[in-house]
């Protein structure tokens, strides 16, 4: 399973299958499949074709392969257009490509928590309707970008 | 020598209809028509918004531009949203979501595309795809 590059120093091969926990802490690249627990604070790729089953702890992940379960990145998580994900997403920064298919709860932002949500106005005010030919003529309805 | 515009040169695009969810061909200036499909009014301008804004329904074929400075409660369907400012609600668009670096979104997702930058804030249920299309 070891690879000689620095990068991605533990590959699991794609005729591989395992079951259990992972953990390390530099790269692990997937190209089979796996079925478990992964944690790390390095990056984890998931390559095409790849199938990941299961909850995923690391610095940073990258899916180009089929993944089920939950993911939480320290630093970024990157989707790209043969990713297919289905689960609970925490992370401080995520990049879906076009053609990825991405299901599940995304907490993005500072540590992966939302901000405060003090400053935000209850919605106590009196419903509005649609902006009409009529209201949009005078405030506060948004402006209409003229093409 | 001068080619009169005939009518397929005329500046039509396709739209996806927020109501039945069905391809409709309209002027490339037209700000708002009538559906084919459902006769549901459709509306098709661009907004952009830079103040506080909660209504129950926000719904356009163009592109929506959430300012710094803006803050959206409602649920939206739009052709496409970037957000630099905050916005709560549930969102389905036919293009792109971006959320900008400033940019705050609680609620519920579905587009086919999606950027997070850094920075931004984005909590909720998401779903990203090409089958997330609203159907």
């Amino acid at each position: 399973m070891a690879d000689s590059s620095n990068e991605f120093p533990t590959t699991l091969g794609a005729d591989a299958v395992f079951k259990g926990q992972l953990q390390f802490e530099k790269g692990v690249k997937l190209l089979g499949k796996f079925d478990g627990e992964i944690s790390s604070e390095g990056q984890l790729v998931v390559a095409d074709g790849a199938t990941l089953t299961g909850d995923v702890k690391a610095g940073s992940v990258r899916v180009d392969g089929q993944v089920k379960g939950n993911l939480h990145a320290t630093s970024k998580v990157q989707l790209s257009a043969s990713a297919r994900l289905e689960g609970d997403v925490q992370t401080q920064r995520l990049e879906v490509a076009e053609g990825a298919v991405l299901v599940g709860r995304c907490v993005v932002g500072v540590n992966g928590q939302s901000r405060p949500t003090t400053d935000v106005r209850s919605v106590s005010r009196p419903a509005e309707t649609i902006p009409t030919a009529k209201s949009r003529l005078s405030e506060p309805a948004p402006a209409a970008i003229k093409k | 020598m001068i080619s009169l515009p005939t009518k397929l040169d005329a500046a039509v695009k396709w739209v996806t209809c927020t109501h039945c969810e069905r391809p409709t061909e309209v002027a490339v200036r037209a700000m708002s028509v009538f559906c084919p499909h459902c006769k549901k009014r459709l509306i098709l301008e661009d907004f952009k918004i830079n103040s506080y804004y909660a209504v129950r329904e926000f719904s356009t074929c163009g592109d929506v531009v959430v300012e710094k400075k803006g803050h959206v409660v409602a649920p939206i369907k739009a052709g496409s949203l970037t957000v630099m400012g905050k916005v709560q609600g549930r969102v389905t668009a036919c293009g792109q979501v971006r959320i900008k670096k400033s940019g705050w979104f609680k609620g519920e997702l579905e587009a086919p595309c999606l950027l997070v930058e850094c920075g931004a804030v984005l909590d909720g249920f998401v779903r990203i795809g090409p089958s997330a299309r609203p159907n």
